[in-house]
């Protein structure tokens, strides 16, 4: 099995496996508990929070939440802080979790600020940002990683440029795509008001996630009941999982150097194997809707989005499938959700364009033969599919 | 090990004339299969009605089990005791009580049957008798008498041999018993229609196997996975179904690259029909069921349906043909099986799909499209990889 689809879920690491296990097996108290093996369980969530804090360089001035996931942080910083009436911006490129948490403010007549005219290459054009203080936006929501094109919002540069033209704006940002593949610095914190992750993107668990925020703000809980974590957000918190996704986090930042050097490397292989392919097939056309440039400012390694009109993009899924090789997609071509991506479609594709478009992304189980393999199927299963999309239909 | 009885009355079989018997035998074959896991039950067919004997501790998963077999009008599980107005009386406020707390207040009535014309009490005396004795202890309560519309009916058979008393009665699915009937073929996509037309077919007494129209190759496994699970739920009314898969890539690109655009979808359909045709034919079936609604969709105008149907001379059952969507749905969910067919999942690629296709499409045309294709050729092939499922085979949370 070949698996190119790590933007959307990635295995469990063997370590972080052994960690998951073990503490199935022995952390079952209740951390809130006040006898000793509830105190134990508290001991354990304490150490994880460390060494997250530790990983991630995150500095006292910012406190920790366990989630279940990326989702959830994304609507718990939102909807704490904003509900039911502080104005909100966002690029419009951003994940179904903020901006559908947005949209549902907006049926409180609470309607979201959408930058989407001020992009450029799927990222927020810092020079348009004093329009957030003339409409009086209280919170900036961005990816810190696009999680369809792998396009960069650095943290650090909007908050200056906040700083410089909308003092008033809080920067939010989801960093479920960032964490393991870009180096979060402790510099990158003064500047964010909170910030979003999930485990089960850097080979740990599915069902955990992290919301980091600044301490000294507070936030309306979503989920009420035994005033666990503060009361911010109750329920029993999963001690296994919770050590699982230190471990994922601290493996991720060890690596972090070693793995951008291998994804870059990744990259260059494929972005150069599907221009060769659009060189050598007279009928393939690529797009590519990822940026190109090695900066780590503006484009993440380990995600590349592409086009190639007008085999659609779901279809060519499929054929690729069949070869057991898994990728991923922006888009769908199903007759009963004929609506492309927005994301795609923000950033100025036709309708053709992002429905024929797949996304590849990596992680450190990848290798150069699983890229060359990719290519040389991609280019079979497009040559089979062309005829059928490319044949005008025959209109009666 | 105490023990209850299961009276079991049955709907239209009741109606039947010389051949009352053909039903009855089928609906008790049925109640035994149905009934296959729970052990030391006895199922007998006793004057016109079935009667089970099974430890008290099964009752309850008897009659879960029952209530998925079609012919069952309704289920009361009974209790064997003395011919006693005080004791019958006890039993029936035990019975009554739980539900009249929980409702607050319930009309109820005394029904007795007397096959044991020796008793020295008639039925009606035996009605107010312990009637007047469960209203004694209840009635303050909210307790009240309702002949005629009665939320609660305490049953009391006095027999030669034992007196029982039944609860109130469960509703059966009613229609006939499954295999009275024969054996239907239905197209069965992944939508909301199709499961309701199957169903509806097997509560007319037929077994229905069913048969699926894959095209993985472009749409992925999904709409595969999605038609067993439906099934796998309509096998639940039956046993003893079938599926078959159809690998349909292959005539769909056909179509799509050599045919008009316009007459795509009824040139899909008729290639369905003539297959599953075939199948039917293979296997013992002797009509088609579809869940097709006039005007639904484009391909269901009745021209269209025309066109389609004029390809096969069996016998085609559109059991939902005068219903609307509201209503489809409404079963749909009674079934069980709404909320997988609404669970998004590609049943058509776009790209098979035309921009305008026809509402009346004109049987000249089609032929002239379909030599444009090899699809005897392709039908042929499609046929030689079928795959078959025994749904009754599939593992319990498959």
């Amino acid at each position: 099995m070949i698996y190119l689809d790590n933007a959307a879920t990635t295995p469990i690491t063997p370590k972080v496996m052994d960690v998951l296990k073990e503490s199935l097996d022995s952390d079952f108290a209740n951390p809130s508990a006040i006898y000793s093996i509830g105190l134990d369980a508290r001991k354990l969530i304490e150490c994880a929070k460390e060494d997250i804090l530790v990983a991630l360089n995150i500095p006292s001035t910012h406190k920790i939440i366990f989630t279940s996931g990326g989702s959830e942080s994304n609507n718990l910083f939102i909807k704490g802080r904003c509900f039911p009436d502080k104005k909100v911006a966002y690029l419009g490129l951003e994940h179904p979790s903020i901006r559908e948490t947005l949209e549902y403010l907006g049926s409180f007549g609470n309607d979201p600020f959408s930058m989407l005219e001020y992009q450029t290459e799927g990222r927020l054009d810092l020079n348009d940002v004093s329009i957030l203080s003339d409409t009086r936006s209280k919170l900036l929501c961005l990816s810190h990683v696009n999680n369809e094109l792998g396009t960069v919002n650095d943290p650090i540069a909007v908050y200056n440029a906040l700083c410089a033209k909308a003092p008033d704006t809080r920067l939010f940002m989801d960093g479920v795509q960032a964490v393991g593949i870009l180096k979060i610095f402790s510099d990158m914190w003064p500047g964010l008001s909170g910030y979003s992750l999930s485990a089960h993107k850097i080979h740990g668990p599915k069902g955990i996630g992290l919301l980091i925020y600044d301490s000294k703000l507070s936030l309306i809980p979503i989920i009420h009941g035994g005033h666990q974590q503060n009361g911010v957000r109750s329920g029993t918190p999963p001690v296994p999982l919770i050590r699982a996704m230190a471990k994922a986090i601290s493996i991720a930042s060890e690596r972090i150097d070693e793995m951008q050097e291998h994804y870059k490397f990744l990259k260059n292989r494929l972005v150069q194997g599907l221009y060769e392919l659009s060189d050598r097939i007279p009928e393939l056309n690529i797009r590519l809707n990822s940026l190109e440039v090695d900066d780590l400012k503006r484009q993440s390694p380990s995600i590349v989005n592409f086009s190639f009109p007008p085999v659609e993009g779901e279809v060519l899924l499929h054929h690729l499938e069949a070869k057991d090789i898994f990728v991923g997609l922006g888009s769908a071509c199903s007759a009963n959700s004929k609506k492309p991506s927005k994301i795609l479609m923000g950033i100025g594709l036709s309708e053709e364009e992002a429905r024929c478009s797949l996304r590849i992304s990596f992680s450190g189980n990848n290798t150069i033969k699983d890229i060359d393999i990719f290519l040389e199927e991609f280019s079979t299963a497009y040559k089979n599919l062309y005829p059928t999309f490319s044949k005008t239909t025959i209109e009666n | 090990m105490e023990t209850r009885t299961l009276l079991i009355r049955y709907d239209e079989i009741g109606l039947k004339g010389r051949n009352r018997r053909h039903f009855e035998n089928q609906l008790v074959k049925n109640i035994r299969f149905a009934l296959n896991g729970i052990q030391n039950i006895k199922i007998n067919k006793i004057h016109g009605r079935i009667l089970g004997r099974m430890n008290l501790v099964d009752a309850e998963k008897c009659i879960a089990h029952l209530k998925y077999v079609p012919g069952i009008s309704s289920i009361s599980v009974g209790n064997s005791i003395e011919p006693d107005f005080d004791k019958i009386a006890s039993l029936g406020i035990n019975l009554i009580q739980e539900k009249l707390e929980s409702l607050g207040q319930l009309k109820f009535c005394v029904r007795t049957r007397r096959s044991n014309k020796s008793f020295p009490v008639t039925s009606k005396e035996f009605d107010f008798e312990v009637g007047s004795r469960i209203m004694e202890a209840l009635s303050f309560k909210g307790l009240s008498v309702d002949i005629n519309r009665a939320d609660f009916i305490l049953e009391v058979e006095i027999g030669p041999q034992e007196t029982i008393v039944f609860d109130n009665r469960v509703s059966g699915l009613c229609g006939l018993p499954v295999g009275s009937s024969g054996q239907v073929l239905s197209l069965l996509s992944g939508g909301i229609d199709s499961p309701v037309s199957t169903y509806k077919l097997m509560t007319r007494g037929c077994r229905v196997h069913s048969i699926f129209f894959d095209n993985r190759t472009f749409l992925g496994r999904g709409g595969y996975d999605k038609v067993v699970r439906l099934a796998k739920i309509l096998n639940r009314y039956q046993g003893g179904g079938k599926l078959f898969v159809v690998p349909f890539e292959d005539i769909q690109v056909a179509i799509r690259d050599k045919c008009h655009d316009m007459n795509r979808v009824v040139l899909y359909r008729r290639m369905m029909y003539r297959i599953a045709q075939a199948l039917a034919e293979l296997n013992n079936c002797h009509g088609l069921v579809t869940g097709e609604s006039v005007g639904q969709v484009a391909s269901q105008t009745l021209k269209n349906l025309a066109a389609v149907s004029c390809v096969t001379p069996m016998s085609v059952f559109r059991p939902l043909i005068g219903m609307n969507k509201q209503e489809i749905i409404i079963n749909a969910k009674n079934i069980g099986t709404y909320e997988i067919s609404i669970e998004n999942q590609p049943d058509c690629c776009s790209v098979f799909m035309p921009n305008h296709p026809t509402t009346r499409s004109k049987k000249k045309y089609l032929e002239s499209d379909e030599r444009l294709y090899p699809w005897e050729k392709l039908m042929t092939q499609a046929l030689a990889s079928v795959e078959t499922i025994n749904l009754d085979d599939l593992h319990a949370t498959a």
